[in-house]
């Protein structure tokens, strides 16, 4: 059955004022190279023991999901739900050294710390939840994956949902990018949580209306047509758009600001959930009714579509 | 009124066979494929399952020319090209592809990064196939499905949860049908991984056994083609079986080890059960996680006394066939499962010999014909992610 689905905490952590802040979409600018991350205390929300072994995106998320659940209240929700596009790389990388360089024994940590759903696991360690817990990766639209799947566990009858994202950037990856050629961009890491429920409350951020996903060759114009008329819209509707990655023909048409996230978070494969953050920013000022389309073009293969909606005052 | 997940069609390659005939050939057989295998130059051979294929061979079966591709997604284009069958896109039909994969392009990786480090050429190039989501992305182009098409990695329970997903999404009417999932290659990185931690029997891996020491890895895939009520009347296809009930939780005890108690395990079991309408008793056959670790079995056999007293089932772990095929099994396991209600047999545990002290549990050794009405399999990861599936007539 269809549910109301309603963001009750938003938390992300990245090179901009989005941790423990609110109304900064307002005032970002565009990320340059050689720019940190603002990253928090984590022994405020992490376990000192467990900190010591944890790699960066472990400690963002581990960090962040706290954070979100510390905002809405929850002690345990009844599902947590992560996307990621390439996982736990540090220790991937780490692991890849030790036993191709190593002779003997070699430590087991990294290898226990390097599979993708380590983020999600650790989340559910660190608050000793026994709920629904699982790891979407699908490149540049895990986001979107995860975040459909926390709808459906609401329409399910799941209480509070904690959905979020997680990549990290190691310097091999530039390198990479180099070779390949995209030497223009900044890559970097970047954390995102959120906590979805499906009743209306005064803890609302956001409504987030729908979320669709297509892989393979299709009208982006079309897609993006069909998807607001699936709700009632038209283009001259929306009050603002979230896009990242090359724009194509799809976004032409809009009368209302269009903001690039990418250009703002920095590039990694789940930069829509700092899009999807900032939509919700955006709503808790601009008010009741106001709509946020987030279209993220990341990937020339996919697109990934959300709707958020200001919460009625 | 729920929609069920109808099986029609299902594809599986591993290191006993190549398709579903052969696998089920050398379920019947008792033959195993597991072998001495090399994994590098200069390294000592190791108890593998092995698909008896090399990625040319696989490329060349398939008719697929569009290099680098990794050999995960060469396994799972053909386990899901036997699964999809004869079957087309219809008008009118959402279909979709969940894979599943812990290791995806890593087979490839590894090699580049060895030259990497090496100081010698390395070929940027093949990093293209190194993301697991690529693997789904892949088999989608070959099979021209388009839309929704994702990949779930949950370590060992990968396959487990591609299937439940699936069943999910045809439940909630956003797909008609699904090609669900898993598959991944065996790796240095794997091997080394286990090694690492103690837990890789140099031997023949002795599921369920009391002298057991640890698994042997394996590689492989499998797919099912799952269809809703409507997709069936539009496609005429006959369903061999259904996935009914699902369980998936957290046992958030340890990074790795199951807890003793086999909380999350017992979980995920006694939720797939009462999600698929079902009682204990109703279980005719389990196909557990038994991957042969000292750690894994002993709680998986205390969950299963938890969930079912003093009446456990026939149950065995299939492991010793083909290798721990990691995100793989959950799939493979699945086919195993519906062939035993196809075939109406309980597949045996290979290589047991004395039950495990503190439980007692002896698993079936030997083929059995028995009426399988309804079957149990489990499915358990690190990062304590546990996921059982029922599969019924």
């Amino acid at each position: 059955m269809k549910s109301r689905v309603f963001v009750n905490a938003a938390s992300t952590i990245s090179h901009q004022p989005t941790f423990g802040e609110k109304g900064f979409s307002g005032s970002l600018t565009r990320l340059e190279k050689g720019s940190e991350l603002l990253q928090p205390v984590y022994r405020e929300y992490i376990d000192p023991v467990m900190l010591r072994r944890m790699s960066r995106i472990l400690r963002m998320g581990v960090a962040s999901a706290s954070d979100a659940l510390r905002q809405a209240g929850v002690a345990s929700p009844s599902g947590i739900i992560v996307g990621t596009g390439l996982g736990c790389l540090q220790d991937t990388e780490k692991f890849l050294t030790n036993f191709l360089t190593l002779e003997g024994l070699i430590p087991p940590t990294a290898f226990i710390l390097s599979t993708h759903n380590t983020i999600a696991g650790q989340i559910s360690l660190s608050l000793g939840c026994h709920s629904y817990n699982i790891t979407h990766t699908q490149n540049a639209v895990s986001f979107e994956m995860a975040l459909l799947d926390g709808i459906m566990k609401l329409e399910e009858g799941g209480n509070e949902i904690l959905v979020g994202a997680a990549d990290e950037h190691i310097p091999f990856l530039d390198k990479v990018a180099a070779e390949w050629g995209y030497d223009d961009c900044v890559l970097t890491s970047g954390v995102s949580f959120f906590v979805l429920c499906g009743s209306p409350s005064e803890k609302n951020l956001a409504e987030v209306v729908d979320t669709t996903i297509f892989t393979g060759t299709c009208d982006r114009k079309e897609m993006i047509n069909s998807f607001l008329d699936g709700h009632g819209l038209k283009r001259e509707e929306v009050d603002l758009v979230l896009r990242g990655g090359k724009p194509s023909e799809g976004l032409a048409g809009f009368s209302c600001d269009v903001v690039d996230y990418a250009a703002l978070c920095g590039l990694y494969p789940t930069a829509p959930a700092f899009g999807f953050h900032y939509g919700i920013d955006f709503l808790g000022s601009a008010g009741s009714g106001k709509k946020v389309l987030i279209v993220n073009e990341l990937n020339p293969l996919s697109l990934g579509l959300i709707l958020l909606i200001g919460i009625e005052a | 009124m729920l929609t069920d997940a109808y099986v029609t069609g299902m594809g599986v390659i591993s290191a006993i066979g190549m398709n579903v005939g052969e696998n089920l050939h050398a379920l019947l057989h008792k033959h195993t494929g597991i072998a001495a295998v090399k994994t590098a130059f200069g390294k000592e051979a190791v108890m593998a399952g092995r698909v008896d294929s090399d990625d040319e061979t696989l490329a060349r079966n398939l008719g697929f020319s569009r290099f680098p591709v990794s050999r995960t997604s060469l396994l799972g284009m053909t386990a899901a090209l036997e699964a999809w069958g004869d079957n087309r896109q219809i008008q009118g039909l959402k279909t979709g592809l969940i894979s599943s994969t812990s290791v995806g392009g890593m087979d490839k990786s590894e090699v580049f990064y060895g030259d990497f480090l090496g100081g010698g050429h390395a070929d940027y190039g093949v990093l293209v196939c190194h993301d697991s989501g690529t693997t789904s992305e892949s088999i989608a182009e070959l099979l021209g499905i388009s839309g929704y098409v994702n990949t779930i990695s949950t370590a060992c329970s990968s396959g487990a949860n591609a299937i439940m997903l699936g069943a999910r999404l045809l439940r909630s009417g956003r797909l008609d049908r699904v090609l669900v999932g898993g598959a991944d290659a065996l790796t240095r990185f794997t091997i080394n991984g286990f090694e690492s931690l103690m837990i890789y029997d140099r031997e023949w891996t002795r599921p369920f056994d009391e002298s057991r020491v640890g698994l042997n890895l394996g590689e492989g895939a499998a797919f099912l083609l799952m269809e809703s009520e409507r997709s069936l009347r539009m496609t005429g296809n006959l369903p061999v079986g259904r996935v009914t009930g699902w369980g998936n939780a957290a046992d958030a005890y340890h990074q790795t080890a199951s807890s003793p108690e086999g909380k999350g395990a017992a979980l995920a079991i006694s939720e797939a059960i009462r999600s698929a309408g079902l009682t204990p008793a109703d279980i005719s056959y389990i196909n557990a996680h038994g991957t042969g670790t000292p750690n894994n079995d002993l709680s998986e056999s205390v969950a299963l006394k938890n969930i079912f007293g003093a009446s456990v089932p026939f149950f065995s772990s299939t492991k010793a066939f083909t290798g721990h095929t990691l995100a793989a099994a959950g799939a493979i396991e699945a086919v195993y499962s519906l062939l035993a209600i196809r075939e109406g047999m309980i597949w045996p545990n290979l290589n047991f010999a004395e039950a495990i002290c503190d439980t007692g549990l002896i698993p079936v050794t030997e083929p059995v014909r028995s009426t399988v009405n309804a079957v149990l399999s489990n499915s358990f990861g690190f990062g304590g992610n546990n996921s059982s599936l029922v599969f019924t007539v």
